[in-house]
């Protein structure tokens, strides 16, 4: 999949594609390539990124590259893959019921549903919201245990 | 009188006499006549068809002889292009083509008037070919075949006509109203119709030579179209100036057929296409694009027709250039269309959604729109409490609802502002009857405050409607202020 979406290694590149993706959503999926789970996330995304492109961008990070760690111990991403969103170099939250807001963890059931979500965060953010809710059913939205460190 | 009266018998007596006259120089005439003279010929009408020399005159004509003779020898001495060097309009050999080229135009006008000829003449005997055959060559041949036999089973068309119209021809003389020539009419016919075929083999001669110069008279056109097709529209447009001047529409249509037979379908008839259609570019495009095809061929050959008559380029090269651009064209048109991508989806709430409005929106608005009843409950007087359903302030208010003074009992529905025939009705009702539109309604009603309690048919029905209902121009209201004077 990494053919048709880019995938980056290097920190600077986040940095500059953070930076210069302007009013525009910019998906980061944190994974690797080889995970299943990954896989599928990546088909949906591969898939919406052309019909999504007038409001979002959508890139790869590749988390076992070694600068990307900064970025993964930052966003605190421990489950494979995981999802931020960004817009005009904001970080924005989703609350879709599940115990962390600042990223979206696991696959999308469909190509819509990713549509979805990217609509409700550009929604959100064009009104000035930092933090939007989910307009998936909680059927659609992968649940997974958040495990507390040392408590 | 009598000098007028004389002079009145004098003309007519010269009358006669000159009828007398042109009796006698139409026998002198007939006399004269190679053919033997019959009592119909006496007609003057076929004076002038009689002699077929009278009509068709062009074979004795000098200019005739010396142009075939002329084009024998150069057919015989193949082609010669040694004269490039020299200015065009010297070259004796590009007059002669010039003349080739008026030639058989004349050549054509005079076949048609030889199947004029033939035509009346056979007329007597089979009226219904002429509208069968339209073409004047194979008209002369088929009367040259069929000669003066009635019967059509013993004549054998076969390659001289298709064999559709060789049914028909032969089905039609079945059934034909026509009667045996005699043997001088029909001498004459078949004479002229050997005349026409002579004339048409004459014709083909000078084209044939005309097509072997044309490299030499008009390479740009005989590159694009080829040297056949070139020589037959030079020929038919009576030379290439006469070309050049055409537009290329015309050109287009250069000999093209005329209209199919009635009662064959035109479902398979051929567009309208000329003598373009026997090019090779023509015949080796798919047949959905022929039209088109059709048309860039015309105006491009008209393009170098009109470069070749001011001799601009005598190397062809404009010619082929014409060409490589044909083909180009011709190459794209063929190519798929490119794949439909599919269409991004717009930026959300970038595109502001489209309200509409008008009468009949407006109508289905008010169907959700605040009623009367509602509007009165929302409502309430100053310092009077207002009644509730459940009594004493529990439940629901009623506001103005069925209060005394009000001027309204029942809060009947509001006529709607759009309805016209409601509000006229209603206009109606008021003046008419005290305000009770069934008959079992009364006018009587019971309120909590006072009891029973008369409805006021002179209550203003619009005290309630909207604030900015003016009464000055009401159609229900009344006079507002009556001064006595």
């Amino acid at each position: 999949m990494s053919y048709v979406l880019r995938t980056l290694r290097k920190k600077r590149e986040v940095d500059t594609i953070i930076r210069d993706t302007i009013d525009k959503v910019l998906v980061l999926r944190f994974g690797r390539s080889s995970d299943p789970v990954c896989l599928h996330l990546d088909d949906a995304l591969c898939k919406s990124a052309r019909e999504v492109s007038k409001f979002a961008n959508v890139v790869l990070v590749d988390i076992d590259s070694d600068e990307i760690q900064v970025y993964a111990s930052y966003f605190d991403i421990t489950f494979i893959p995981s999802t931020v969103f960004f817009f005009n170099a904001h970080h924005m939250k989703m609350d879709s019921g599940t115990a962390d807001h600042t990223k979206w963890v696991g696959a999308f059931h469909k190509k819509q549903d990713f549509i979805d979500v990217v609509e409700a965060i550009y929604r959100g953010a064009m009104k000035g919201k930092l933090i939007v809710s989910c307009p998936l059913p909680s059927e659609r939205i992968p649940k997974y245990q958040l495990l507390y460190r040392d408590v | 009188m009598a000098t007028l009266a004389d002079s009145f018998l004098a003309d007519l007596d010269e009358l006669s006499d000159n009828e007398a006259d042109v009796i006698e120089e139409e026998d002198v005439d007939a006399g004269n006549m190679e053919e033997d003279v019959d009592g119909e010929m006496a007609d003057i009408e076929n004076l002038n068809y009689d002699d077929l020399d009278s009509v068709s005159k062009l074979q004795k004509t000098q200019r005739y002889v010396d142009i075939m003779q002329k084009v024998e020898d150069a057919l015989q001495k193949g082609s010669d292009i040694s004269n490039l060097g020299m200015v065009l309009e010297d070259d004796p050999e590009y007059q002669l083509i010039v003349d080739c080229n008026a030639l058989s135009v004349d050549i054509e006008n005079e076949i048609i008037i030889i199947h004029n000829f033939i035509r009346d003449k056979y007329r007597l005997k089979f009226p219904e070919l002429e509208s069968l055959v339209h073409h004047p060559i194979d008209y002369a041949r088929v009367v040259k075949k069929i000669g003066n036999e009635m019967d059509l089973t013993l004549v054998d068309l076969e390659g001289l006509l298709p064999s559709a119209i060789i049914m028909v021809v032969s089905v039609t003389a079945s059934t034909t109203s026509g009667k045996p020539l005699p043997e001088e009419i029909l001498d004459k016919t078949i004479d002229a119709c050997d005349r026409a075929l002579t004339l048409d083999a004459a014709k083909k001669k000078v084209l044939d030579f005309v097509e072997s110069r044309m490299g030499y008279i008009a390479p740009n056109l005989s590159t694009i179209v080829g040297s056949a097709v070139a020589a037959k529209l030079m020929g038919t447009a009576g030379g290439l100036a006469a070309l050049a001047k055409m537009p290329a529409c015309n050109v287009q249509l250069l000999g093209a057929k005329k209209k199919n037979l009635a009662g064959f379908s035109t479902a398979t008839s051929q567009f309208r296409v000329g003598y373009i259609e026997q090019t090779e570019i023509f015949q080796s495009t798919p047949p959905s694009l022929r039209m088109r095809a059709c048309r860039l061929l015309a105006s491009k050959s008209t393009l170098a027709a009109r470069v070749d008559s001011t001799r601009g380029d005598p190397s062809g090269n404009n010619g082929r250039a014409l060409r490589e651009e044909i083909r180009k064209k011709i190459e794209k048109w063929q190519e798929p269309p490119p794949a439909k991508q599919p269409k991004p989806l717009p930026v959300p709430d970038s595109e502001p959604k489209k309200k509409r409005g008008g009468r009949r929106l407006r109508k289905m608005k008010e169907r959700y729109a605040i009623t009367d009843m509602r509007k009165l409950a929302n409502r309430m007087q100053f310092g009077v409490p207002e009644e509730s359903s459940l009594g004493d302030g529990l439940g629901e208010g009623y506001g103005m609802l069925g209060q005394a003074g009000s001027g309204k009992l029942r809060v009947s529905v509001g006529q709607s502002k759009l309805a016209a025939k409601v509000a006229k009705k209603f206009k109606e009702k008021q003046y008419g009857s005290s305000g009770a539109s069934s008959g079992l309604t009364s006018s009587l009603a019971f309120t909590p405050v006072q009891g029973i309690e008369l409805s006021n048919p002179q209550a203003h029905a619009h005290q309630l409607g909207s604030g900015t209902q003016s009464t000055y121009f009401s159609e229900t209201g009344t006079f507002s202020k009556i001064k006595r004077t």
